[in-house]
């Protein structure tokens, strides 16, 4: 959707705030949050992060963003109710579940690297070197196709492999594999003469963001 | 257990007086109450197991960093055939160092030249390679970073401390799908004789990100 997380090529939105040893979490609350959403093993958070109204979401920081997002996860599932989440307590009834994640698959997760490739032979329709742009779409739902190549023309510069396309989730449970493709666009198509004439963006597309152009 | 509970106690509190209480004034103790609620209501429901989660935390505070990505580096760096491998397969030749997991599906890792310099970003959210750099740094997260390097590169590096020549060719990276990338940045002048392990030093974090460039030797270092 055109939601605010969709960032590439605004402008007007603060400092970068550089630091040369910025660490990767500065309380131990945002580690706790990172590994929650990493236990509960719920699959994708990034479309109920893009959920969160624009005006909240610039103003929370990246693991508030986290914490909000798993709760309306959890909320919306079922796994929890809104009165829970208040309490901070079970409701007495409840069911008590089995732990999605053990200490000992805990241990091995640094250890395997998870499969997201789908390994099915599936006829691409697109090749090394073909020019193709942007698709002029406007998904309401999750997509990984930035707005900024909408209508844009690019080059196929490699054929990633087979992955399921990201916008039928969590819409649908039929997952949608599709060829994914590594894209070339010069700068200057991308933002117009004043960019340099040499430099270049590269950004993965799914078949489903592109056309032969 | 009882020591790792100690240190991040330490931590807490020493990172609630410094810097990053100026970087979030309006953010005080009230989101890690939430989390600890949260938390305990998980482990009560029993969805989530405390030990499964120490384990986690663990992995990612002490076990997971840059200093792996820079041994990727270095060892490109010796040897020409393992960094062939790493520029055919980025994902193969990090596991061959024992490097894996999760974020780490797909590691496409790019060279830079003295004609190319690539740089790295995630416009839509945060993607990084947690294998081999583990958790991205909070400017890497800002919104200014994420808009603006797509469109501005020179720009932002500049900004960033890196000034690069009209001449060479920048290649910005935004990994939105199934690929996470690294950069393997220029070696510097002046270490033909240094080990493998005294060049992965000279590997900084922001130098893989490709918004730096490898240190410079000490001086006197390589004599």
């Amino acid at each position: 959707m055109n939601g605010i997380h969709d960032m590439g090529g605004m402008q007007g939105l603060g400092e970068i705030g550089y630091k040369e040893s910025d660490p990767g979490f500065h309380e131990p609350w945002e580690l706790r949050v990172f590994a929650l959403v990493q236990a509960m093993r719920s699959g994708g958070l990034r479309p109920y992060i893009e959920g969160i109204p624009a005006a909240d979401y610039l103003r929370m920081s990246y693991y508030e963003r986290w914490y909000t997002a798993l709760v309306t996860q959890l909320i919306e599932s079922g796994v929890v109710s809104r009165t829970e989440i208040e309490r901070g307590r079970a409701e007495p009834a409840s069911a008590k579940a089995t732990p999605a994640l053990t200490p000992a698959v805990a241990r091995e997760l640094l250890f395997r690297t998870p499969q997201t490739e789908q390994h099915i032979e599936l006829t691409p329709r697109f090749h090394v070197g073909d020019r193709v742009r942007g698709r002029n779409i406007h998904p309401t739902t999750h997509t990984r196709m930035p707005r900024y190549t909408r209508g844009k023309t690019g080059v196929v510069e490699r054929d990633r492999g087979v992955f399921n396309l990201p916008d039928s989730e969590p819409v649908s449970a039929e997952p949608k594999p599709e060829h994914v493709y590594l894209i070339r666009f010069t700068a200057r198509e991308l933002w117009g003469e004043e960019a340099s004439a040499q430099d270049s963006l590269y950004i993965d597309m799914w078949e489903d963001y592109l056309e032969p152009a | 257990m009882s020591q790792r509970n100690a240190d991040a106690g330490a931590a807490a509190a020493s990172t609630s007086s410094t810097a990053h209480a100026q970087d979030h004034t309006d953010v005080p103790s009230d989101p890690a109450l939430r989390v600890k609620a949260l938390e305990s209501l998980l482990v009560e429901k029993g969805l989530v197991d405390p030990v499964a989660l120490d384990v986690l935390v663990d992995t990612y505070e002490n076990k997971v960093g840059p200093r792996s990505g820079a041994q990727v580096v270095a060892r490109a760096w010796v040897d020409p055939a393992y960094k062939q491998r790493l520029l055919d397969d980025g994902t193969s030749a990090i596991a061959e160092l024992g490097f894996s997991g999760g974020q780490g599906e797909k590691l496409t890792v790019v060279e830079n030249t003295p004609s190319v310099h690539n740089v790295i970003v995630c416009t839509l959210c945060s993607c990084y390679p947690w294998p081999v750099l583990g958790l991205p740094p909070t400017w890497y997260k800002s919104s200014a970073y994420r808009s603006r390097t797509v469109m501005d590169p020179r720009g932002v590096l500049s900004e960033l401390g890196l000034d690069l020549p009209d001449d060479v060719e920048v290649r910005v990276w935004d990994s939105n799908a199934a690929s996470r990338y690294m950069v393997l940045p220029e070696r510097p002048q002046g270490t033909e004789s240094m080990s493998e392990a005294d060049l992965a030093a000279l590997v900084t974090r922001d130098a893989m990100i490709g918004v730096a460039k490898a240190a410079s030797p000490p001086v006197g270092g390589d004599s």
